[in-house]
């Protein structure tokens, strides 16, 4: 993961458009405080502009996910020593180490890597476009539709291909109906949430008359999805969604920019020459596609998407949108999440959703009691 | 008392329509089943026929005795506890979005129950007055909620923290059913929320509690309709506005609580019930609360009924179908220009 080329607000210097600032371009422009300039390799006029606070808070990010990630690979109800672990990664070391990380740990390990970033990004943008920390797609009622279809794929159609696109059609529905309910999100601010719970409800009371109406053994294959877990992964969706997170990543952070500026009112974006309309519908858009493929894999775990964005933003500069922090962020958060699943209780496992919800949950009404000193704007 | 009269439709009026209703919702809930028994079966052997089989006749017999007539007696119970219940929390909270099972009352009440009975308390014995107590700390911590700054102004915000508080109990419960076993045996069917599979027994358990919570009810009607004009309306004729919402958050904390104990936590009533029989009686609080008395069961027996009849021969959990109903009034609620201030 190149950490420093996707953390950066890419800034063309010296801007050429601009005839009254051209005699002021000729001369080497001085970086902004708090920020680096990065001379790209194969154009001389061309440079980009580092944040110092958001890379260095990417690099602390992405540490601690390793960190995590090969926790995750060592713990669990066989010990591997880290060394052990990295070596049976690379295909050495005695058999048994082998198998258990590469077949049973990696697996999930990507499993709920990919799922973390997909929510927490998708979490991100959606704050963002909504200009409200609460309206995560968790809270909205996106998650709980993506898996009221991916449900009724499972009980109904029983292949395992299908739940990605089932998924992307239920949450493609719900946000449609959220959306059209409240007016759009910007008009009513809490209102537009409430309504999102409501939809939720409904979609999560649906999933549930699915699971009433089929045999207990099929119930049982679509259980973990109704909780949020990593045991119900198919390959087939890690792989959908690894694809799909990739080009996300590459779309948010073409659209950093005008996130960033989205933040402002509408008029002020559109002054800036932002196409204020697309930008949100991309950006919907993006959000909506990453949670259902999430959900795809492991059910809704809608809290990491609140809680990713949070952590990065306190970590980085409040100049842009951290969406590369976010997506780290989540990561961690959701192999943690896991991670404690697994050992706290062994050998019972809690399901990530619930070890999610049970940390997140103070956090949210942390979030919402709060003096609202600190809203996002 | 006699003001209340000028709204535009009499009171006792609608109160003897809407019990007509009920009764023959009650009757249907007797001829309607998931199994076997179907309505004609069930018919004649109300009747006291004898046709058919002996046999057959004893087994309608016994499903409508043991199964059903029980069940329909608890719909009743539940369904007027919980409309009361919810229309006193909006009335204290002065939030038409106030819902005992949004606002993590039943999920408190259901959190303390799983704790009681992992501590090693048998299920039999101590349900009622733990779920009370549980119920009493979901209540109270909403209201502390509710007045913090910027929280108590704002309905939906006040739902939202509701929301929030909800689901983590509800995390929480279902972490102990995980971790201890014997938990979640004792209590997996009543986790979901049905009136299926109860007893007598279990409503005998909890009427002494509802006689006191309606004995309370009654007592604060007037006060709560003069705080409904207002703090100082209310001290100026001589009520104390304090005591009145502690009286109500006991009572909300004792229905609840009770019904929660027998029925598990079930949402969205509290907040349908309160919804239609304002729409009908008006903002007076006491004419509101007379109307939920046959209104509340009249949506939990005919919600009950549905559940029955949609998966057969399977059923559904209640709560499922009264999140059917609620999410969207909610929606409705919310949507509206102006949320309407009690």
């Amino acid at each position: 993961m190149d950490l420093s080329s996707s953390s950066v607000m890419s800034h063309d210097a010296p801007q050429t458009d601009g005839a009254m600032q051209a005699s002021r371009d000729e001369a080497q422009v001085a970086p902004p405080t708090g920020s680096w300039r990065l001379p790209l390799p194969f154009s001389a006029a061309h440079a980009v502009l580092l944040d110092k606070r958001s890379v260095s808070a990417n690099l602390l990010l992405g540490g601690l996910l390793a960190v995590v990630a090969l926790l995750s690979l060592c713990l669990g109800s066989a010990l591997i020593s880290p060394l052990a672990a990295i070596r049976a990664l690379l295909g050495q070391g005695d058999a048994m180490a082998v198998f258990v990380v590469q077949e049973l740990r990696l697996a999930r390990l990507m499993a709920g890597l990919l799922t973390g970033a997909a929510f927490a990004l998708a979490g991100c943008l959606m704050q963002t476009l909504a200009r409200n920390r609460l309206a995560t797609p968790g809270i909205i009622g996106i998650d709980n539709g993506a898996t009221a279809f991916a449900v009724a794929s499972v009980v109904g159609l029983g292949i395992s291909l299908a739940p990605p696109p089932m998924s992307l059609a239920g949450a493609a529905v719900a946000t449609a109906i959220t959306f059209g309910l409240a007016g759009g999100a910007g008009t009513r601010g809490y209102r537009f949430i409430v309504a999102g719970i409501g939809v939720g409800a409904v979609f999560g009371a649906l999933t549930q008359l699915l699971l009433a109406r089929v045999a207990i053994d099929v119930a049982n294959s679509a259980y973990p999805w109704t909780v949020g877990s990593l045991n119900a992964r198919s390959g087939d969706a890690v792989l959908i969604l690894g694809v799909g997170l990739a080009v996300g990543v590459v779309i948010a952070q073409l659209l950093a920019r005008s996130m960033a500026v989205l933040r402002f009112s509408d008029a002020v974006a559109q002054g800036l020459g932002i196409r204020v309309r697309l930008c949100r519908l991309l950006a919907l858009a993006l959000a909506v596609g990453l949670t259902a493929l999430a959900v795809a894999v492991a059910g809704p775990v809608g809290l990491v998407a609140l809680i990713g964005p949070e952590i990065a933003r306190h970590l980085s500069s409040r100049r842009g949108v951290p969406l590369v922090g976010s997506a780290l962020a989540g990561a961690v958060l959701m192999v943690a999440a896991d991670l404690a699943g697994r050992l706290l209780f062994a050998p019972i496992e809690i399901p990530v959703g619930i070890v999610t919800a049970v940390v997140g949950g103070p956090f949210l009404l942390w979030i919402l009691l709060r003096p609202a000193a600190r809203d996002l704007t | 008392m006699c003001q209340a009269g000028e709204a535009r439709r009499p009171l006792p009026l609608m109160f003897v329509w809407l019990s007509a209703c009920l009764a023959a919702v009650c009757f249907l809930s007797l001829l309607f089943g998931a199994g076997e028994i179907g309505p004609g079966a069930s018919l004649s052997s109300l009747l006291g026929m004898r046709e058919g089989a002996a046999q057959h006749a004893e087994e309608a017999a016994f499903v409508i005795h043991e199964l059903r007539l029980p069940r329909t007696m608890l719909g009743l119970v539940v369904g007027m506890a919980l409309g009361v219940a919810g229309a006193l929390l909006q009335a204290v909270a002065r939030n038409p979005l106030a819902e005992p099972g949004l606002l993590g009352v039943s999920a408190g009440s259901a959190f303390a129950v799983a704790i009681a009975l992992m501590l090693g308390a048998s299920a039999a014995t101590l349900r009622v007055s733990v779920a009370q107590l549980g119920a009493l700390g979901g209540c109270l911590c909403v209201l502390a909620a509710a007045r913090m700054r910027g929280v108590g102004n704002d309905p939906v915000r006040l739902v939202l923290a509701g929301a929030v508080l909800s689901g983590l109990l509800g995390a929480l419960t279902s972490m102990i059913l995980l971790v201890d076993q014997r938990t979640a045996d004792e209590i997996r069917f009543w986790i979901v929320g049905s009136l299926a599979g109860r007893h007598l027994e279990d409503l005998q358990a909890i009427l002494p509690s509802l006689a006191l919570a309606g004995v309370i009810t009654l007592l604060i009607g007037r006060p709560l309709a003069a705080l409904a004009l207002g703090e100082r309306v209310a001290v100026g004729l001589g009520h104390h506005p304090r005591l009145v919402r502690l009286l109500a958050i006991g009572v909300v904390a004792l229905l609840v609580g009770a019904t929660t104990a027998v029925a598990g936590p079930i949402a969205f009533v509290g907040l349908v019930v309160p919804f239609a029989a304002r729409a009908l009686a008006g903002p007076d609080i006491r004419r509101t609360l007379w109307l939920c008395l046959p209104l509340g069961p009249l949506v939990v027996i005919g919600a009950d009924i549905v559940s029955r009849l949609v998966v057969q021969p399977s059923e559904l959990p209640l709560g499922v179908l009264t999140a059917l109903i609620g999410a969207p009034v909610l929606i409705l609620v919310v949507r509206s220009q102006r949320l309407p201030t009690l």
